[in-house]
């Protein structure tokens, strides 16, 4: 097995105490910095697919993102621009009145293994600070939104309509999940998309930043 | 958790019949089962006369290592026995049992003393001379004698498997409140240490035993218990263990339990 192979199956299987080693195994056998990258984003989408075919169970997917993120660490300084974000930058969170964040923690974890780079903005947060931080950051591509509770639907459509009275609208995307959402309430409030689970979401912000 | 195997003991009429028979496949095939249910160690106890012991530990002994690499348990009440049967061992295992009755410990923790069996570790028994005591406290006086002992000898706490001694709950008076203060408090002093028990002890004459073993195996890993003699092939006890171990936050997100459901060892046979 290349050292490249092997990172990949140790990412998949979540051996985050071995995944840094052979990241550098990987490097020294002349591999470029963005290849392993992207073996490992591969191998995060591999994961995410096993997790929505019901193959996994939660923490299997959570241990391999755990080891993606110590393969990233070494791999770092290698990379030519320093960033890891090659599919562009995501800000996230769970919208004002909920505190919940398991779901959305998820999200933020596939999606980073994705080859975004996130930002969290944390639970209860307000339309207004969802607003500044695209304002902030120009090269923002996509907004996620949770909301795990039928009470805090409405600030998430708030939300929403915060963020398309701005000008920035048209160069972002707007996600939304939670375990109340529907593809119907999505389409309601103006979001540009809905998935059922942290693997879509990973899956789906790709395709919206292609 | 470590896992004792105690499917070969010559207590148990059928291993008693195998050795009587010299029958090394049952042997064996007890051996290779407890292997397959990850079991530590597998426990040996010939259970026969003391004068053809050490003879039939070294056939039995012979057969497991036939099978498995697994260290061996060495079990018997006699300590000139284990002193014997020990160097049958293809490597370290365990000395099943030391206690604070008559010279055991002085026959048998010089020989952990020495460099060649530094891995080798030792169940420690709370009974002495007068019986198992009734107490806690006087259980942990015996564990005081022991640990004494120990130091003399130089041997870590990390070898040590403290029994703190199941008996049968139908004509305890307290529960099994005074096990759960022995484990407690020797695993307070000792992080260290490990705390063993011969489970199934706990439910003698009782009906549906197995009830009564799994609530005592919860209970007594909740206070401290890492290492227990049982039957690894019982898929409901192995998959209580893996079950305690990650409630007790034992288990880095849950994939032991995950690993060991993986691995077919629990839960409904596929």
């Amino acid at each position: 097995m290349s050292k490249l192979a092997e990172v990949v199956d140790l990412v998949e299987r979540g051996k985050s105490k071995l995944v840094g080693a052979a990241v550098q195994g990987a490097l020294d056998e002349g591999t470029p910095a963005t290849e392993i990258l992207n073996g490992m984003i591969d191998a995060m989408a591999v994961v995410g697919e096993r997790f929505k075919n019901n193959e996994i169970f939660v923490p299997e997917m959570l241990v391999a993102a755990r080891a993606m993120k110590k393969g990233v660490e070494v791999l770092k300084p290698h990379l030519a621009s320093g960033s890891t974000a090659t599919n562009g930058k995501v800000i996230i969170g769970t919208v004002a009145g909920d505190l919940h964040d398991i779901g959305k923690n998820l999200v933020s974890m596939m999606i980073e293994s994705a080859g975004f780079e996130v930002t969290d903005l944390g639970v209860d947060v307000a339309p207004e600070k969802f607003v500044e931080a695209v304002k902030a950051d120009p090269e923002v591509k996509i907004v996620c939104l949770s909301a795990l509770l039928t009470t805090t639907m409405p600030a998430m459509k708030t939300t929403v309509e915060a963020l398309s009275a701005q000008d920035f609208r048209g160069s972002i995307k707007i996600m939304v999940g939670g375990a109340p959402i529907t593809q119907a309430f999505a389409d309601e409030i103006g979001a540009d998309a809905y998935t059922a689970d942290a693997a879509s979401a990973a899956q789906k912000a790709k395709e919206l930043a292609a | 958790m470590i896992i004792i195997g105690e499917k070969i003991n010559g207590s148990i009429p059928a291993v008693a019949d195998a050795i009587a028979r010299r029958d090394g496949e049952f042997i064996k095939n007890r051996a290779r089962m407890q292997a397959e249910a990850n079991a530590t160690f597998i426990d040996c106890c010939a259970s026969v006369p003391e004068v053809e012991e050490v003879e039939t530990l070294h056939w039995m002994i012979d057969c497991i290592q036939e099978v498995t690499d697994l260290p061996i348990s060495v079990d018997s009440p006699s300590a000139a026995v284990l002193t014997e049967a020990y160097r049958f061992c293809n490597k370290p295992g365990l000395f099943n049992s030391v206690s604070g009755e008559g010279s055991k410990l002085d026959t048998i923790f010089p020989i952990m003393a020495q460099a060649e069996n530094k891995d080798w570790q030792v169940i420690a028994l709370l009974s002495d001379d007068t019986g198992i005591p009734k107490c806690a406290a006087d259980r942990l006086r015996v564990f005081d004698k022991i640990m004494k002992k120990a130091e003399e000898y130089g041997i870590a706490p990390s070898r040590i498997h403290i029994d703190p001694l199941v008996e049968m709950l139908c004509t305890s008076e307290d529960g099994i409140a005074t096990n759960i203060e022995v484990i407690q408090t020797v695993r307070e002093r000792y992080p260290e240490i490990h705390i063993t028990a011969a489970v199934s002890n706990i439910s003698f004459n009782l009906p549906v035993r197995k009830l009564i073993n799994q609530g005592f195996l919860v209970l007594a890993m909740n206070a401290g218990l890492d290492s227990g003699i049982l039957d690894p092939t019982n898929r409901d006890m192995l998959g209580l263990i893996y079950a305690t171990e990650a409630l007790l936050g034992m288990d880095d997100y849950c994939m032991e339990y995950i690993g060991a459901y993986r691995d077919g060892l629990i839960g409904p046979v596929k």
